[in-house]
Order: structure tokens, then sequence, then C-alpha cells
């Protein structure tokens, strides 16, 4: 016990070292920003110069004029609508496409060539993609009309961009599209953690696929999905890009998700930092709250499944923004 | 493995109680940081000031010596490329003038021009923009507006103002744009005159009416009375022949946008101006009975209609001279008579008066050579010689000879130059636009415009598209400018 204390100690000075970087770069560029947000969610910053910033005599007056504010409230719908609209499908395509690859009796060839193919949407700038779309489902001419006149579908173009459920169902797709690759290859490695000596065991007993999907992978992945879960949440709810350059948050403000509202907030006009710091704020607490209850919900319970995790950390490696 | 874990642990507690004491200390020391912050930047502005008064002296020196500017930079910034290849030109004929030139161009494309410029101005210092440009969905608020105290008089150029405009004969328009109203003093002047007129396809013309004549068109569509009712008199001719007067609404809200009374904002409350207001039913009108294809501006389907390859042929479109230049000319499908539309268009007078677009020019009033941007500005906005921009600008030999003609602020200017262009069938635009900068209003604009102008454009269109109907269309749009702007809605 003792001897491994000491080695502990020598190696955490090059721990400390080697550690500097990092810490430098995450209080000056991301610790500090922060804070000052937290700050002027407070104040009175609003303008371009503001003459002179001090905290607001009710201090909480910003977040009240967003939390009372109809655009926030709609803009929150419609980041949930379009994070839930893309990740029900997404996950469960997914989930698919991993129990397929990751069988063992049918070992999929050219496994590698797939993976690409699915992940490589996810490499396109959310930009492109959002200005493709665009122009695919312009009006009165565009792609889409096109081959839908000369299938016969329709005899007049269909005013795509004016209808609200149309766009939102776009720039979920597009969401989807872009991510589940990604999900999947998250999956996938969850999947690898796995030891295969349960697969063997399964194989024994006669488990069907089904079976094997269902009572071994899945209650294996759970940390996995958590994750997956965890990481889609937050980089849904901070969906900003694709809304935000697709129909610039319209047709009225039917994509104006959180982010692009948080963005009109300070750059469309009038630059009230203070607004879009307080409804930054705001988000930062649901997303923290709705994290906690998934990871309440996905708790390790003591069911005879969850025993291992520690394999599975390795797969943690990437964390972003899986939408 | 293990080991490593803890290694990062221990490092992640260490910056956690690091952030911690960082973030402790700036809270709560807010109002001191601030303040410390507040009298940092007054310190830094006042030794600019001291530099920029140190030399002027200097550059007065040196330009008497002629040698201005050795080594020295300009900044400038833009949203095109326009105003900075005017400067190059500019040091291209004054090669006494030496000081680099530094543009930086971001495109107004999703408003990122305006936030760029104005944490560069706020910043301040050495890369602080010396000239820099904005274009009248938000000139505004860089003469008048909350940007307004980094705009630098022209005066403070060295330019004699008043003088040079009363010579030059600058439209109206743009000089009440340019003018702070707390000190009256120019800050900003454009080069582009952009009195709109209304540009028709000849052929279409002669099919309908008879007579492709500018006289008579601008009968038959009631130039200058100010109201749109002989203009849909043309419109059903023109439906009765299977066109349409315009590609879409969009068309129509900038005649109406820059025609009415007062802006979107006056005293600081949201105002709906009834000719603005009415845009709702103009739209709706054309859409219902099919006056235009319902494009979009600046879609595919617009540039089509400018080919006349749209669902139905469009008899014309309102404008200024540069979307001549820049947006029909090449859209039309051929670059000589008889080749797509080219040769096949005119300009008359539109039903009523207005402007659209232009770019002005502006001086940071921190800038520490203000001698030599005044040398520049002056030539670009004012000097109404053979040898300034304008006169270039004008005849279409900025780029050599046969270049795009455009119309100019100044009317002496345009006095002196042509303005016949074969795309319009041999027709000297000047005379029309000419008349059109006259009529043009410079004092309905608000630095909003860009931002409160896409929240109405966008609930016009569910208006007239049949989504909503009108009076929940104006409280949406009314709620959207409430929530986003700090502007009053009652």
């Amino acid at each position: 016990m003792k001897k491994k204390k000491h080695s502990e100690v020598r190696y955490s000075k090059y721990g400390y070292i080697f550690s500097i970087p990092f810490v430098v770069a995450y209080l000056i560029f991301q610790l500090y920003p922060i804070i000052y947000t937290v700050v002027i969610g407070f104040t009175n910053m609003q303008g371009v110069i503001t003459p002179e910033v001090h905290i607001l005599d009710n201090p909480f007056a910003n977040f009240q004029t967003i939390l009372t504010s109809p655009s926030f409230r709609n803009a929150l719908k419609n980041t949930f609508m379009i994070w839930g609209v893309n990740f029900a499908p997404q996950i469960l395509l997914a989930l698919l496409l991993t129990a397929w690859f990751t069988d063992r009796r049918w070992n999929i060839k050219g496994q590698g060539l797939y993976k690409v193919l699915i992940y490589m949407p996810n490499i396109i700038t959310a930009a492109t993609i959002a200005i493709l779309f665009k122009s695919l489902f312009d009006y009165p001419t565009s792609p889409a009309q096109d081959i839908l006149t000369s299938l016969g579908l329709i005899s007049k173009p269909i005013n795509f961009p004016i209808s609200k459920s149309f766009c939102r169902g776009i720039v979920a797709f597009i969401q989807f599209w872009m991510w589940y690759g990604y999900t999947m290859l998250i999956l996938i490695s969850g999947v690898l953690g796995i030891d295969p000596e349960i697969f063997d065991a399964a194989e024994v007993d006669g488990a069907s696929k089904t079976q094997v999907f269902f009572h071994i992978t899945l209650p294996n992945i759970r940390t996995i999905m958590l994750f997956t879960l965890v990481t889609s949440l937050i980089g849904g709810l901070n969906m900003f890009d694709i809304p935000k350059l697709f129909m610039l948050g319209g047709p009225d403000n039917a994509t104006t998700t959180a982010s692009v509202f948080i963005y009109n907030q300070a750059f469309s006009g009038s630059y009230m930092y203070n607004r879009a710091a307080a409804a930054s704020m705001i988000m930062f607490i649901i997303i923290m709250i709705l994290s906690s209850i998934l990871f309440f919900l996905m708790r390790e319970r003591d069911d005879g499944y969850g025993t291992t995790s520690g394999k599975k950390r390795k797969s943690y490696a990437k964390k972003g923004g899986a939408a | 493995m293990r080991k490593m874990r803890r290694v990062a642990a221990v490092a992640l507690s260490a910056a956690m109680v690091a952030s911690m004491v960082t973030g402790c200390g700036s809270s709560s020391d807010t109002s001191t940081d601030t303040s410390s912050d507040d009298s940092a930047t007054e310190a830094t502005t006042a030794a600019s000031d001291d530099d920029a008064s140190s030399d002027d002296a200097s550059s007065d020196d040196t330009s008497s010596s002629e040698s201005t500017g050795e080594g020295e930079t300009i900044n400038v910034w833009a949203f095109t490329d326009e105003v900075p290849n005017m400067i190059k030109k500019f040091k291209e004929t004054h090669p006494e003038f030496k000081y680099e030139i530094k543009e930086t161009i971001i495109a107004t494309t999703d408003g990122a021009y305006q936030p760029a410029l104005d944490q560069a101005l706020a910043a301040g210092g050495e890369d602080a923009p010396d000239i820099y440009a904005a274009e009248a969905a938000f000139v505004l608020k860089y003469t008048q507006g909350d940007m307004s105290s980094y705009a630098c008089p022209y005066d403070d150029l060295g330019i004699d103002t008043q003088a040079e405009i009363d010579e030059a004969k600058i439209a109206q328009y743009t000089v009440d744009i340019g003018t702070n109203p707390e000190s009256g003093k120019v800050v900003g002047l454009g080069y582009q005159a952009t009195g709109g007129a209304f540009i028709y396809r000849r052929s279409i013309a002669k099919d309908a009416f008879g007579t492709d004549d500018p006289a008579e068109i601008a009968e038959i569509i009631g130039s200058g009375s100010g109201n749109w009712d002989k203009f849909y008199e043309a419109a059903e001719t023109l439906k009765g022949k299977g066109y349409g007067i315009v590609s879409g609404d969009g068309d129509m809200w900038h005649a109406i946008e820059n025609s009415s009374d007062s802006g979107w904002v006056v005293d600081g409350k949201l105002n709906i101006d009834p000719k603005r207001e009415a845009f709702l039913d103009e739209s709706k009108k054309l859409k219902d009975n099919g006056y235009h294809n319902d494009t979009q501006d600046w879609s595919d389907a617009w540039f089509a209609d400018m080919k006349g390859e749209g669902e139905k042929e469009i008899f014309g479109f309102f404008g200024p001279a540069w979307l001549i230049n820049y947006t029909l000319a090449p859209n039309c499908g051929g670059e000589a008579v008889g080749e797509g539309t080219y040769g096949d268009w005119a300009v008359c007078a539109p039903p009523i008066g207005f402007f659209w677009g232009g770019t002005w020019v502006l001086a940071n009033k921190d800038s520490e050579k203000k001698e030599a941007v005044g040398q520049i500005i002056d030539w670009i906005t004012l000097n109404c010689t053979e040898d300034g921009l304008q006169y270039m600008w004008a005849n279409g030999t900025f780029n050599g000879e046969g270049g795009t003609k455009d119309c100019v602020a100044s009317a002496t200017v345009m006095d002196m130059s042509d303005g016949t262009l074969e795309f319009l069938g041999g027709q000297n635009m000047f005379d029309v636009f000419g008349e059109a900068n006259s009529y043009a209003n410079g004092k309905n604009l608000t630095q909003y415009d860009e931002t409160i102008n896409t929240y109405w454009r966008d609930q016009v269109r569910q208006y007239s598209a049949g989504e909503k109907d009108r009076d929940t269309a104006i409280a949406d749009f009314k709620q959207q400018v409430a929530d986003n702007l700090a502007v009053t809605v009652e």
C-alpha cells in the first residue's frame, strides 16, 4: 500500500506538467468566458458600448424577461421538437446497424467501407449541407420541384420554404443524417468492448440473434447508450449551425432553436448581451437538469447485468456535440 | 491505467480548485475589475488621442515634403471588394501616396459584417479600421445610431465638406443619411446613387401595350402617381397576355420600403408606416391574382426570371442602376444584343420614388492617419472632376474603357457623363436615374432595418401564402421585434 503511494507521487509530477497546457487553455478560453457570461447575465450590458456596466437593481430582471418571452418558449419548443424527431430514428438506426456490423455469424464484408460511407455526412461542413438543402427544396424552382413534377406527383410547385413543419422536418433530418454514423461508431465500439465469452456462452446455449441482441448486447452497452444520450442531448439543445444557415431560423420562427434565439438576442441589432447571457444560463440549467435525470434513470443497478464498465471507458474518448 | 486516471483526477481537481479561486476573485470583484478596465481603456484612448494629434502634425509635415505615409498602413473594412478596389485605383493614380492598404472584407451574408466591424471599432488600437464601408441597410447605425460615436466628420479629415457637396451636387438623400443629427456634420457619403426605376422588357411591352417607348410605358404603369392603381391595371393587361408584371413581392417591397414616410423605429418605438403595412395587401393581391411568379429576391427562381425562363415571362424589376449592372446583365443569359434578354430592356420612372442600397464610406475618428484617409474619401465621394472616381464610375472607365456604367452621387458628374447602354437598347439611363435620385427619401431608415425587414418579409410571406391571417401576422411581427430588439412595442 505504502509502496504504491510512493510511485504515484513520482508520476504525479509529470501529470501536473503535462496537464499545464490544457489547464491554462481551459482557464483562458473556457472558464473565463463562462464566468464572464454568468456575470453579464445580471448586468445592464446592452448595446455596442455600455457606458457603465453594473449589476441590475433586480439582478434577475434579464432572466425574468427571457422566461416570460414567448419567443424563448417557442425556441425551446422548437429545440426539443427538432431534437426528438432527429434522435429517435437516429438511435434506432444506429442500433440496427450496430447489430449488423457486430454480428459474428454474419461477418459482413467490406465493413470499413460502409462505416466510412455512413460516417461521411458528419465530415461535410454543416454550412455546406444547410445551403445544399436550402437550394434543393427552394420555391418555385428547385431540384425537388423538378423531380416531383416530372414524376407527375405535383402539377404546381409546392411552397416548401413556407411550411413550418416541413422546415423543422428538414432540419431534424439533416441532424439525423449527419449524426447517425457517429452514434453508430460509438455503439459499435461499445459492443466490441463486451467480453466475447458472453457471446460464446450464448451461442452454446443456442440463443437466437434477437435474444443475443436484447439480452446481452443492449444491457451491456448501457453506459455507452447513456453517453450517447447525454452528448446528443447537449449537442441537440445547443443546435445552431443548421437551423441558422438553412432558413435563418424561419419560416415564422419555426426553426429558431434556443441557440439561434440567443444569437439573435446578442447580434441581430440591439446587442442585448445581458439577455443573451441570461438565456445561455437558463439553457445551461435546463441541460444540467435533463442530464441528471438521464444519469439517474440509467444508473447502474444491481440487477445482474451491470458488471463491467472499466473496459468500456476506453471508448469515452471523444467528447463533443453528437446531436 | 489506474494510476494515470488518478493523476488525471488530481490534475482535474487542481484545475477546478484553481478555477474556483479565480472564479471567486473575478466575480466578487467585478466592480473593481470593470472600473480598472475602464480606466485602462481610457488610458489607451487618451494615449491614442495624443498619438493622433502628434501624428497629425507630423503627417502635415510629411505631406509638404511629398512622401506620404511610407511604410504606414491604412486599414480598410468593407463587405465587398468594391471600396478596396477603388482605393487600389487611388494608389495607382496617386503615386506619391505611399501608405500600404490592408483590406478586410466580410460579406454581409448572415449578418456577419456588422458584429465584426463593431468589435473592431470598439477594440481600437493598431488594427482598428481607418476607413469602413456601410451599406444602406445598416448605414444609419454608423452615421446616426449606436455606432455613430466612432464616425469622423469629413470636416476633420481636411475636407471642405459643404462647399464640395454643393459643387458636386451630391444627391440629397445621400447627404441626409450621412449626416449626424447631433452635430449636424457629414460623416459619411456614398459614391453611387441608387435612386430606383422600373426596368422592363421591351419585347413584352410591345406585345402587351404595343409600344416600348419609356415615356409611354411610364404613362401606362402610372409613373410618379404615388400609388399603384395604374400599375395593377397594367398587371391585368399583362396577365391577359400570359405575362407576370414582377417576379416576386420582394421587387415591390424595395419600392415600398423606401417610399414610406416614416421608418421602422420612431423615438425608440416600433412604428409600422401605413405604406409598409399596406405591403401585406399588395403582396396578397399579387399572389392571389397571379401577377408574379412568387419568387423570393436573390433566389434561383428570381434570377431565372431575368432570362425569361421562369414559369411565365416577367415584365420588369424595380431597381437602381446597380441592379442592371450587377444583377440583370450577368443573369440575362447573354453578353451581346440578341443573346438571352440582353438589349431587350429599358428603364422608366417608377410609380413611387425610392432608392435601394448603396454604400457609404466612413472614417474612424480614432484614426491616426486622418489626412491620408481624407484624401482617399474625398477622391471617392466628392471629387467631381474627370480624374475623380465618380467620373470613371459613371462612364465605365474604372477598369479600362468600355466597363460598367453606373449612376453616381454627384449630379455634376452625371451631367458630364454618358449613360447609354446597349443592354438597354441604347437608352441613356442617366435621363431616368438622374431624376429618380432626387425623388429618393433618406429619412425613413433606422439602424435596425436589416433585422426588422427580415421579420416583416417573413410574416408577409406567411400571410400572403395563406398560412395565417392579417392580424396574427402583424401581432407575430410585433412580438418578434419586441423579443429580439431593444425597441419598445405597443
